[in-house]
């Protein structure tokens, strides 16, 4: 084991969202039936790293529960489990 | 046939690791820092700062009313403990049996490796020099101290050997300052220039012409010793035996205390323990170190354990109280091994209950599950920060131990 491997690790995913609120509107091909919840997170802005997420909890429409984020400083999309 | 002795002496060895990348802080008036909690007094000082009257040692108060733009460099105590190792195995390397005593300065003993290395002792030189690689002084002679008084008097590329027998060695110690005292690594001697310099003897050889039983009779035990290093005497080396390093780090994404602090360190632990090189050997003393947030240097604590450890739950108990001595909050922590006790050192009771004896099986399914597959077989998950608002940081997978 070379170093500790840390659970929930985010992974990218290509993501299509609404230009006006950063909506997601399908998920790796699958479309958004609903937004369950949606939150900010903002941590280590007195660093040179700091982090940005807008968080996204959707159902999509084949029924799968995912939480994706939006990372607002690189502008990439990740999911997170 | 007499001892050769060789020095290495790096001058300012803490001060430019703590120093780091910001070498123009050598080039102005610095010292390094004290340490937090220890007695306000200033650590080694670049040459600049000399030039002020500061030396190591003094109250640091004293030391900024003598230069007011005085810069603190915040010590690396860590650092400074991994790039010594490197040296001294970097010695090790080329043969030597080396005495390590503070940072900055080792000695051992050259005439093996004149055998070895053939010629005179430039060729050993070299090859010390070529394996340490860091500018260095030499100093070579047929006993410890007069060998680090020649490395104090020697220039990086100019050694300065002191050949011949006890006599030749007097001439040379003979007019150097009792303040070289110092230099050898004994306590007793610290305090004891300062009195011989009230008492007007300044140099070695006036200490050396004083008869001995004078000297004990009014210094004791270090003076006694004082006589026979201005003697040109000294006690044999006392060489280490070369270490095996073991060492788990992790870095703490955010500058973590408390709580997560002491589930790093109980993954370290775990960690450590997995390790295939400990070959089921037990835990003799231990070096907890942490890389402090915002360029504050680093912490260092060595902790020898009360009896040989194998077991995580008690390494847990002794060590999670040292971590409250932290400073300020830590951007890494790291656990190294530092002595080894005998492969399954503890005691176990007379009749094993049923309990243990599950906990041997598992323990033997395990280490054959790690022998088989490789040493991720057996995880566990440890939460680490479970309260973090970012998912990847609340839990790690850790060696498993049963």
């Amino acid at each position: 084991m070379s170093g500790p491997r840390r659970l929930s690790i985010p992974r990218r995913v290509p993501v299509t969202a609404r230009d006006e609120d950063g909506q997601p509107l399908s998920i790796d091909g699958r479309e958004v039936d609903a937004v369950r919840e949606s939150w900010l997170i903002e941590d280590r802005w007195w660093t040179e790293r700091p982090l940005r997420r807008r968080y996204w909890e959707v159902v999509t429409t084949c029924g799968r529960n995912e939480i994706v984020f939006h990372d607002l400083v690189s502008g990439r999309w990740w999911r997170q489990r | 046939m007499e001892s050769i002795v060789v020095c290495l002496q790096i001058p300012r060895f803490e001060l430019t690791v703590a120093a780091g990348d910001r070498a123009e802080l050598l080039g102005v008036p610095a010292v390094l820092a004290p340490e937090p909690g220890a007695s306000q007094q200033v650590g080694e000082v670049s040459l600049a700062a000399e030039a002020f009257g500061i030396h190591a040692g003094m109250r640091l108060g004293e030391a900024l009313s003598r230069c007011p733009r005085l810069m603190l460099v915040a010590p690396d105590p860590a650092g400074v403990a991994d790039r010594w190792e490197g040296v001294l195995v970097a010695l090790e390397s080329i043969g030597a049996a080396v005495e390590a005593g503070r940072p900055g300065l080792a000695c051992f003993e050259g005439r093996g490796l004149l055998r070895m290395y053939g010629g005179g002792p430039s060729r050993v030189l070299a090859a010390a020099r070529g394996a340490v690689g860091i500018p260095a002084r030499f100093g070579v002679a047929p006993s410890r101290f007069a060998a680090v008084a020649a490395a104090s008097r020697a220039r990086v590329r100019h050694p300065v050997l002191v050949a011949g027998g006890e006599r030749r060695v007097r001439e040379f110690l003979a007019p150097l300052s009792v303040s070289l005292l110092r230099l050898a690594a004994v306590e007793e001697l610290r305090g004891l220039p300062g009195s011989l310099e009230q008492l007007g003897l300044l140099t070695l050889g006036e200490l050396a012409a004083l008869p001995i039983a004078s000297v004990a009779d009014r210094f004791g035990r270090a003076g006694e010793l004082a006589h026979l290093l201005a003697s040109g005497g000294d006690t044999p080396l006392r060489t280490r035996t070369p270490v095996e390093i073991l060492r788990e780090g992790l870095d703490l994404p955010e500058a973590s205390s408390g709580a997560q602090l002491e589930r790093a360190l109980a993954l370290l632990i775990d960690r450590v323990l997995a390790r295939p090189e400990r070959r089921g050997r037990t835990l003799r003393s231990v070096v907890l170190s942490a890389l402090l947030v915002e360029r504050g240097g680093t912490w260092r604590e060595r902790l020898t354990f009360r009896e040989a450890l194998g077991d995580p739950v008690r390494m847990r108990l002794a060590l999670t109280p040292r971590l409250a001595r932290l400073p300020a909050p830590a951007a890494s922590l790291r656990l190294s091994v530092d002595g080894f006790g005998p492969a399954a050192g503890e005691q176990r009771g007379l009749f094993d209950d049923p309990a243990s004896e599950r906990v041997a099986r598992l323990r033997e399914a395990i280490r054959q599950t790690r022998a088989a597959a490789g040493p991720d077989a057996a995880l566990r998950i440890l939460p680490v920060d479970p309260g973090s608002r970012f998912p990847e940081r609340r839990a790690v997978l850790t060696p498993f131990e049963g």
